[in-house]
Formats: structure tokens, C-alpha cells, sequence
């Protein structure tokens, strides 16, 4: 059994990082989500693993710190909550078109705009449908746990390499913030197992040079790279689903949530079910690629879902598309750091779902 | 821009908001905010012509404590903002409000740009040397080596001086004051929102809570006489408790010089003109640091050059005025047109 320690989301973040290997992290300080740079400058990663710590001037500078460490090849990472991951967007546009792997971390607030530093998962649409312009796609982790905040780094980082592409753990206030027992994993190498032969760390005679540009103004030859792009997103979409059943096996009703609205319905289905409505909950770990095909054959035997969601109904959207009119689904959500009750969910079931 | 309104009108009272300033006790901002109360009734503006412009950061919760319209923006990105309100409507009284990590490090592009423009806004940049809203992590201005949260070990990067910066942005008016002194804040507000052109005045704020005493060696009662020199435009650089300090140039540098000691006299003492077209004193008082030189404070710099709006507006109307086209009827008439 690993280390077993008592903390923040925000710490197992941070303390995960260092024994995932990171080489580099480049962040700006905001609400609810500066722990995770402070932690990392008072364990002086430095002299733990040799892993550089920057502050930058902005999340646009930190994010284009990021582009530029990402090409060379190392393990890379930034953090921050919805403002910040707005301005990060063109830069992840331009990691994502030039195919590099990065981790980027969201501990959501509330928005729009300034909005609010309570907790929401409001930035799903921006998270999963690609957030800068272009045609691309982010692997989106969503954990639900301080645990997952730790054990979900390590699996960025190797989807980041495996794939080529930028990962986000989409987090938010209330897993950043919660303390819970965490049980550490062991250090990992700082170095990547996987291909290296694209980094510019110089031209070996063995190969051509390689520059990093998500540039090419050929048409032919940017829709070649938009399809070999897309045929990355399906290759994500059959292997990389990754979600959690619970209860599901006999569930009449089944609830559909994410990350700490997750932590929520788990506990509506223990009170619904001692109510005798047979309730089950379906928890996407991965948001992109959503795991659709479960909840397709899920809507098959259940009388009806409920998407629960800190936002006013984004998630719902990929659940209806999967679900295809098979069975009605439903939503609750709530926005701007208001947090639903287990309660008010089931009330929810019960007024939507059951018709009682 | 001129306005009708007599001053005698407007008292401080008037700007004053009902609620609570929900900056720490303690804080430097409370003694800004009184003092740009006091200065706000003496720049002759209507209330409803004054716009608060703020980005992200305590300084910028300005707008929600004055009784003024208020514009809280993007972090970094206020000088933005009030230049498209002071461009689409040069009427108003435009300030915007900042801190050193909105406006030295993420917003730093935008200041730049502002002040090289000079459109005719007045800046008041609360420089408390740290990030206070994030809980104390280290800042573009907080002096190399100092200890923070993201810099257990010190801080390894150079700070800027705001009006280092400001200068080599071509500013045209620059001014440094003290959060401690509401006298000395209020005469150098009204002096900035008479400037015509972008107005800098840093103010040198205390966080009680994460920076405390940040610049206790150039405020603190015991001190400030030494270490701080107070420039008046046309009157010698003089400054120490005795009045027996001063500077003077010697080749490219300043120098400070004890009057009486060595043959100086107070007529070799430099005099300060803060209305040079040259820049090049204003910048060398920017960065007079301590030890070695006491901390220039008022109008370093103070020169009237042209103010974007106004040359942007006169193009306008010469471009009116040059126009083939004066009427409906001549747009109308215009050009290749042919009857039916």
C-alpha cells in the first residue's frame, strides 16, 4: 500500500505531479486553485526530482511557456480556473493542431466572465468540444475525488504522450478544495516511454529536422492533418472511455454526473433506494471521449435518467445525443457555486422520473 | 475637454457609497479612496462624467466603494477598457484603478500601449509589491530575493519600476505618492486629472495582511525625511530632515550631495523641471533607489504633448470636412448613377 495522507484536491494535484515525472509546471495564481503552485514552491520539486517551477506573468504567457517546454519533449503541466483556462484557449489550440502533449488542469469556478470563485463545472461545453477555434479535441479527466486528483496525473501525462495531444483534468472548486485520504503512488522516471522522434532537441543524422507549427497554408495538406487529427479523436473514443457503474445492474432510474456532482447523486441512490426506487448512477471519468455507448444500452432497460450537472444543463446535451430518444432524460442542475443537496436531487427523481 | 460644473458644487461626501469597503483594516486603499474623494469635488466634473475603470486584483474593487459609474473588467486589461470608453466618448473623466500584478505583469502589454497612445486617462496604480487577492504570492514589482509563496528560496527575477517602465513608454505625466500621506495623494489626483494625456501616479501602498511595512523605509515617521524627496516643479531637489540634502548631476549620474559640505551651496542643487520635453531626468529620478538616492516622490514628470482622441477626432472632422459628399442628396448623387 502506498503513502496515505490527508489532502486537499488541489496538494494530491500538486504532490502527484512530482512523482508522475514532471518536468515542468508554468502557472499564474488564481481562486480556487493557487494551493496547487504553492504547494509545489514549498516541497521545492527542484530538489526532489529536479522538476522547474515558473510563475509567470499571465496564463497566456504560462500556457505558450507550456507550447514551448512541450516541445522539447517533456513531461509538461499548467493549472488553472475558468478566466485563466479562457485566456490559455489559443495556445491550446496551437498545441493541440501542432500535436504536442501537455497536461492542463481546470479547477472550475463559476462564470461567465469574472463570475464567481465558488465552485461549478460550467466550463464542460468549453472543455469538450475543443474551447479555441480549429477542430480538435481535448482527453478530458474528470475526477471525483482527491484520490482521482492524484491517481489522474500520472494517466494524463501517458495519454498526453500516447496520443500526442494536450490532456485536462476538468476539476473544480469543491474536489480542489475538499480534504480527503489519499493514498500516494510511487515515484515514476521523470522520462517518457513513448516515441520521442518528433521533439526539437536538435537533428540527428537519421532523420529530417523537426519544427513545431501548427501551420500549413497547402489545403490538400491541412486536410490531410485535420483527418489524421480526427482519426486520433476516434482511436480516443475506442480505447480511452473510461466511467464508473454504480448500482446500475437493476437500476429503474439511472443518474448520469460528473465529478463532485457525482459525489452527490452517490449519495442520492442510497436514499432513493431506501425509498425503494431502484436508482443507479453512471459516473464518466473520461468527458472526452464520452462514454456514449454504455449510456446508449443503459437507456435500453431503465424508465428514465437524470443528468445532474453545477451548470444549467451542458453534459445533458452529449447524454441525449447518446441515450437518441430511446428513454426520456431529464435535468437538474444548479449554477453559479449553489450546490444541490443529495435531497433536492431525489426530489428531482421523484417529480421528473417516477411521475409520483 | 472643458466642463461648466463650478467645483464649489461637489463635496467628498457626495462620492461616498453606502455599504462596506471590504478591503482589510489596515489597508493602504482606505487612505486612497479618501483621499481621490477629496480630489474628485476640485477636477470640476460632474459626478455622472466620472467612470472608475478597474481590472482584477483588492485595487480593484474600486469602482464598487465610489459613488461614480464603475467598469470592473478583465484582469490586466483595464487600460483596454478605458481607452475604448475614453475613445467613444472623450466627455468623460476616465480612471482606471490597478495594482502591480494587474498592470506590471499580465496587463503589462496593455499599459505600455496606453501610455505611448496618451489618451487622457488618469491612472492610479496601487503598488503594494505582492499578489493580495490570491493570498500573497510574489509580484513583478517585489524585490529580488524576497521570500513568498511560489518563492520559498526568494524570488529570482528583477522587478520593475513602474515609472522606469512609463518612461520608456514615452508617458507624459509620472508621479509617485505615499498611501500615508492623504495631503500629498490628494494635491498630486487633482494635478493627474489635469494633465492632458494618460496620467501615471503609483501610489506606494501597504498590505497589512501579506507585504506588511513594504515600505516602512520610505514612509515610517523615523525615516521618511531621509529617504524620501519630495519634487515641486521650478524649486530645488532638496530633501532631509535639515533641509541639507540635495542632488545634483555629475557627468551622466545624480549625485547626493550634504549642502555646506565640500563648497556645495543650495545654488548647485539641481532644479527640478518637471515639464522637460527630454525625458531623460524624469527617468533618472524613476530610479532612484535607496541606499543610495531617497525616493522621489510628486510630479516626476508632467509634459503636454498631443492626446490621441484629439487627433483622432480632428481627422474625423477634416475628413468631413474634405468630403465630396455634405449631404443625403450628394450621397445620393454620387459616383456612377444613371435615371430610369
Amino acid at each position: 500500500m502506498g503513502e496515505l495522507r490527508l489532502m486537499k484536491g488541489n496538494e494530491a494535484i500538486a504532490e502527484a505531479a512530482i512523482r508522475a515525472g514532471c518536468d515542468a509546471y508554468f502557472g499564474y495564481p488564481i481562486t480556487p486553485q493557487s494551493e496547487i503552485m504553492e504547494y509545489l514552491a514549498a516541497e521545492e520539486p527542484h530538489k526532489r526530482t529536479g522538476m522547474v517551477l515558473l510563475q509567470a506573468e499571465s496564463e497566456l504567457a504560462a500556457i505558450n511557456m507550456v507550447y514551448g517546454a512541450a516541445g522539447t519533449g517533456k513531461k509538461v503541466m499548467t493549472t488553472s480556473s475558468g478566466p485563466g483556462i479562457s485566456l490559455k484557449q489559443e495556445g491550446i489550440s496551437y498545441i493541440a493542431g501542432a500535436e504536442l502533449p501537455c497536461l492542463v488542469v481546470n479547477v472550475m469556478r463559476g462564470g461567465p466572465g469574472l463570475g464567481t470563485i465558488q465552485p461549478s463545472q460550467s466550463d464542460y461545453f468549453q472543455a469538450t468540444k475543443g474551447g479555441g477555434h480549429g477542430d480538435y479535441h481535448l482527453l478530458v479527466l474528470a475526477p471525483a475525488s482527491v484520490q482521482e486528483m492524484s491517481d489522474f496525473v500520472p494517466l494524463a501525462f501517458d495519454l498526453a504522450f500516447k496520443y500526442r495531444n494536450p490532456v485536462m483534468i476538468l476539476s473544480d472548486g469543491v474536489i480542489g478544495q475538499m480534504m480527503e485520504k489519499v493514498e500516494l503512488f510511487e515515484p515514476r522516471p521523470r522520462n517518457t516511454r513513448f516515441d520521442q522522434s518528433w521533439v526539437t532537441t536538435g537533428k540527428t543524422p537519421d532523420r529530417e529536422r523537426n519544427v513545431i507549427s501548427s501551420l500549413d497554408l497547402d489545403p490538400a495538406r491541412m486536410e490531410r492533418h485535420n483527418y489524421d487529427l480526427q482519426a486520433k479523436y476516434l482511436k480516443m473514443k475506442d480505447k480511452e472511455v473510461r466511467y464508473e457503474e454504480i448500482e446500475c445492474d437493476d437500476a429503474e432510474y439511472l443518474l448520469i454526473a460528473f465529478g463532485s456532482a457525482s459525489r452527490i447523486c452517490q449519495k442520492t441512490v442510497k436514499l432513493a433506494r431506501q425509498k425503494g426506487l431502484k436508482t443507479g448512477l453512471l459516473r464518466p471519468m473520461t468527458l472526452f471521449p464520452f462514454p456514449e455507448k454504455i449510456i446508449s444500452k443503459l437507456a435500453e432497460k431503465v424508465k428514465g435518467i437524470l443528468t445532474v450537472e453545477l451548470n444549467s444543463g451542458q453534459m445533458v446535451e452529449d447524454v441525449r445525443l447518446a441515450v437518441n430518444g430511446k428513454v426520456r432524460v431529464d435535468f437538474y442542475g444548479r449554477m453559479g457555486g449553489m450546490i444541490p443537496t443529495p435531497d433536492e436531487v431525489l426530489k428531482e427523481i421523484e417529480t421528473k422520473l417516477t411521475g409520483g | 475637454m472643458t466642463f461648466e460644473v463650478k467645483s464649489d458644487i461637489l463635496k467628498p461626501e457626495d462620492f461616498k457609497l453606502e455599504g462596506d469597503v471590504k478591503w482589510c483594516p489596515g489597508c493602504g486603499g482606505h487612505a486612497v479612496l479618501a483621499a481621490i474623494m477629496k480630489a474628485l469635488p476640485e477636477t470640476n466634473v460632474k459626478k455622472e462624467n466620472v467612470v472608475f475603470v478597474s481590472g482584477i486584483g483588492c485595487s480593484s474593487r474600486f469602482p464598487y466603494y465610489i459613488n461614480t459609474y464603475g467598469f470592473h473588467g478583465l484582469h490586466g486589461r483595464a487600460f483596454a477598457i478605458a481607452s475604448g470608453i475614453k475613445v467613444a466618448n472623450p466627455k468623460l473623466s476616465v480612471w482606471v484603478v490597478t495594482g502591480d500584478g494587474d498592470s506590471m505583469a499580465i496587463g503589462g502589454n496593455h499599459f505600455i500601449h496606453i501610455l505611448r497612445r496618451n489618451i487622457n486617462v488618469n491612472i492610479l496604480l496601487f503598488n503594494n509589491k505582492i499578489y493580495g487577492l490570491t493570498k500573497g504570492q510574489y509580484s513583478p514589482t517585489t524585490p529580488k530575493g524576497s521570500i513568498t509563496k511560489t518563492s520559498p528560496d526568494g524570488t529570482i527575477e528583477n522587478p520593475f519600476l513602474p515609472g522606469e517602465l512609463a518612461m520608456g513608454a514615452q508617458g507624459t505625466f509620472y508621479a509617485r505618492v505615499v498611501d500615508t500621506n492623504i495631503q500629498m495623494m490628494q494635491d498630486i489626483f487633482v494635478k493627474a486629472a489635469r494633465h492632458k494625456g494618460t496620467s501615471l501616479v503609483e501610489i506606494l501602498q501597504n498590505c497589512v495582511i501579506f507585504n506588511n511595512k513594504v515600505h516602512e523605509e520610505i514612509t515610517g515617521k523615523e525615516k521618511r525625511d531621509e529617504n524620501q524627496l519630495y519634487l515641486r516643479h521650478g524649486k530645488p531637489m532638496i530633501f532631509g530632515k535639515n533641509s541639507d540634502k540635495g542632488i545634483i548631476q555629475s557627468g551622466s549620474k545624480f549625485v547626493v550631495v550634504k549642502i555646506g559640505e565640500n563648497g556645495v551651496t543650495k545654488n548647485d542643487i539641481l532644479i527640478h523641471d518637471a515639464h522637460n520635453p527630454d525625458d531623460t531626468r524624469a527617468y533618472m529620478l524613476s530610479r532612484m533607489t535607496l541606499p543610495d538616492y531617497p525616493v522621489a516622490m510628486g510630479v516626476i514628470r508632467d509634459w503636454q504633448s498631443d492626446i490621441y482622441e484629439s487627433l483622432l477626432y480632428s481627422q474625423i472632422k477634416n475628413a468631413r470636412k474634405n468630403s465630396k459628399i455634405q449631404s443625403v442628396d450628394d450621397l445620393l448623387n454620387h459616383g456612377n448613377t444613371f435615371r430610369l
